[in-house]
Order: C-alpha cells, then structure tokens, then sequence
C-alpha cells in the first residue's frame, strides 16, 4: 500500500488525505482510524514540529500554607503520616482547624506566637483527655481484674460432654 | 522499438509529469474537493458520543487513582504546558478537567476502532505494572506488547514475519516512555507507518506525534489499572454493540 513514513511532516491525517487526492491511494483503502480522525479530530493537530506553548508555570500555594509552615518551621520531626488513612485527620490539619479557630477568637488581635503556643497547648490537651469509648485489650483487662472474679457459668467438663 | 526505449529511459521523468499534472489537472482537483465524508453516511459517526462513554468515570475517579500526580518540575517537557494545573512545591500537578476531556475523546476512539473491528494493541513498558496490561489486552480480546521493541516490527514486518503483515489499526500507549525515559520506539513507527496512537503523557513525555493524547500519571499502579479498566470497558462496548447490530443485520437479511 502506498505510504509516506515522513512522521516530521505534517501529520498522518494529512499525508493519508495527500495520497488520496492525488490518486495514490483508493478511498476504499483508506486507514480504518481515517473516518474517526475526520468525525472527532483531535484537540490538537498532532504535528511532530508542534511548538511549545509560551506559558509560565503556576505555583499552587494555598491561604493556610502559612500556617503550615509556621508549625513545621518550629518542628522537623512531626513523624511519618500514612497517605492511605482518610479515616483520622493528620496533626497539621488540626493544627491549622484550630489555629484558624483561635484566630477568629481573638478577632485577629493575637499574634502569632500567641496562637501558636495557645493551639500547641489545646492539641496536647485533646491528646491527654481520656477516650471513653476507645477499647483496647489492655483496658479491658484491667477492667476485668478490677472487677474480681468473673462469673462466666461454664465448667471445663461440660465442654466435653455430649 | 525507439519509442520504447525512450519511453523507458524517459520513466522518471514522466512520473514527474503524471504528478504535476495531478496537481493542475482540474478534474482530480475537482475530486479532491469533494472527497466523500464518512459521517454524513454513518450515524454512528455524528452522535458525539455513540457508546456513553462520559459515563464511564468520573473527576473523582481520576483524583482517587492518583491521575493528577505529575514528576518534579525540572523534568517537565515544555509541551505538556497546557495541560497541568501548575507546581505544587517542587511536584507537577495536572489539570484533571482536561485530563478528562482528553480521556473522554480517547475511550470514544477506541470504542469505535473496536466496533469496526479494529486491531488494537496496548503498549507499557513498565515492568510492574506490564502483567496487568496483557491481562486487560486478553480479557477484550486485542493484544499486547511489554516487553523489548525489536526495531522494525512495523516498519520491516513483512521480512520480520515473513508475509505481508496486518499492522494494528490503533496502538494504546499506557506511558509513552521506554524503561529509560526515551521515548517508545513504537511512537514513532506508528506515525510512519499512518497507524492512530492514543497515549498517557506524564509531565516528562512528549506528546506531539500523539494522535490523541491523555495527560496523566503514567507510573502509579493505580493510575495504570484505572486506564486498563477504562480502554477494556470502552473496547467491549465497542464489540458488543458491533455484534448486536452484525445480529440485526442478518436476521433482516431473509426479509430483504
């Protein structure tokens, strides 16, 4: 089949359409993809010489960043955060709820280290308040020993009898 | 016998005249003008989006498989400009809203180039995730290639295969990359042989000889198996619509 391998020029739409018209390929045997290109085009023509668009790069900063770096210019070893766990929130982002909390306390009056030490001290607060339904083995352990002996109602014989 | 000789040795030449003249020649001129257009004649071809594939993912998809992630800004490819968000320090972000635009028009190509019963052949060269892909390529019945580009597979095929080869009709590249960040032989072999690409572009790849490009992750394991599940769903519409109306067609057949 007639084919130009020139990739650098123009593009395979455009060499396709050149060998139809000028008869060097029947309209037949035009590519399978040739009616697809025609009906939906690509967005861009896909030219190897395409230049690249004059465009600068945007940095993506968000209003809270400053927050961010404020705890983390204070503390380098926070501690590894596991990207998979969407079920707690990481440290920083408490750190930044209640930071912003306690800037809308004091209407913007506080300054920085203020609400830094005050939203340290009320993190460490929430850290050390007991956890009522949190259970864990230990816990309940000691709950049962506390209790005295449990009165469960099963012998070890009766298992075993039938 | 003269003229024969002349004929012959003129043969060059008369090329160079047949050609000028096709380009003067009114009638051929006329015809090329008014070179018949598939889609006046195909309904397929003027539904924007004959298979639904839009409902095939969501933005949210995207987010959650990891698509918007790009490389580190120093090796970005100034063409991919368009397509990202911009830097999240130091990290390229994409813009996800044209990355699903571009994956959109992509799945739509597909699905059609598998309704004509198109040959489609998935490409990745990336070892970790290369098992998923020829999966994906066996469960909707096309093909697959992750392993080495012997060079001339398409651009030598009949002395490689030994007969005149059916080259495939659109060729998914999964990452436009080969396992050292050149870009895939294929990419280019496909653009000279006037074979249709439809590829991943990562911030580091090029997509100009794209046919249809989609920016996007390339490297991530979910990014890749969101794309396979996608292009394979896409692809089986494709063929199931093309059997149902193969069914049709032979059942009005006896009433013809």
């Amino acid at each position: 089949m007639a084919r130009s391998r020139l990739e650098k020029i123009g593009t395979i739409y455009s060499r396709t359409k050149g060998l139809i018209q000028s008869g060097a390929l029947q309209w037949e045997d035009r590519p399978l993809w040739y009616d697809l290109y025609e009906a939906f085009p690509p967005l861009e023509e896909p030219r190897f010489d395409r230049p690249a668009p004059n465009i600068t790069l945007k940095k993506i900063f968000y209003e809270e960043d400053k927050i961010r770096a404020l705890l983390h210019n204070r503390n380098k070893h926070i501690g590894t955060v596991n990207m998979f766990n969407n079920q707690s929130h990481t440290l920083t982002k408490r750190f930044i709820e209640s930071y912003k909390k306690l800037d809308e306390q004091y209407v913007g009056t506080a300054s920085e280290d203020v609400l830094y030490n005050e939203t340290i001290e009320l993190l460490q607060h929430e850290r050390n308040k007991p956890d009522d339904d949190h259970i864990s083995l230990a816990k309940s352990f000691k709950e049962a020993q506390q209790s005295g002996n449990p009165n469960i109602g099963i012998k070890v014989g009766d298992i075993f009898k039938n | 016998m003269f003229v024969f000789n002349k004929a012959t040795r003129l043969s060059y030449s008369a090329l160079r005249t047949y050609s000028a003249s096709a380009v003067l020649n009114p009638t051929i001129v006329e015809h090329a003008t008014t070179l018949p257009k598939a889609e006046r004649t195909d309904p397929l071809l003027s539904s924007p989006d004959y298979f639904n594939v839009h409902n095939l993912f969501t933005v949210k998809d995207l987010f959650e498989a990891r698509v918007h992630y790009g490389h580190k800004d120093g090796s970005l490819d100034e063409r991919m400009l368009p397509y990202i968000y911009g830097s999240r320090l130091g990290h390229l972000i994409f813009d996800l809203d044209k990355t699903a635009e571009y994956l959109r028009r992509a799945l739509n190509i597909a699905a059609h180039t598998a309704y004509r019963d198109g040959i489609i052949v998935f490409f990745l060269r990336n070892a970790q995730n290369a098992h998923i892909v020829e999966k994906t390529a066996i469960e909707c019945g096309e093909y697959a290639h992750t392993r080495y580009w012997r060079g001339g597979i398409f651009t030598n095929s009949t002395h490689q295969f030994g007969a005149v080869t059916r080259l495939p009709d659109l060729c998914i590249f999964l990452s436009t990359l080969n396992d050292v960040l050149l870009q895939h032989t294929a990419v280019r072999d496909s653009a000279k042989m006037g074979v249709a690409t439809i590829g991943i572009v990562d911030s580091n790849s090029n997509p100009n000889v794209i046919t249809y490009p989609v920016p996007g992750n390339d490297d991530s394991p979910s990014a890749i198996q969101l794309y396979c599940k996608l292009f394979k769903a896409a692809i089986l519409r494709g063929k199931d619509k093309r059997k149902e109306h193969l069914v049709e067609s032979s059942s009005e057949k006896p009433t013809l």
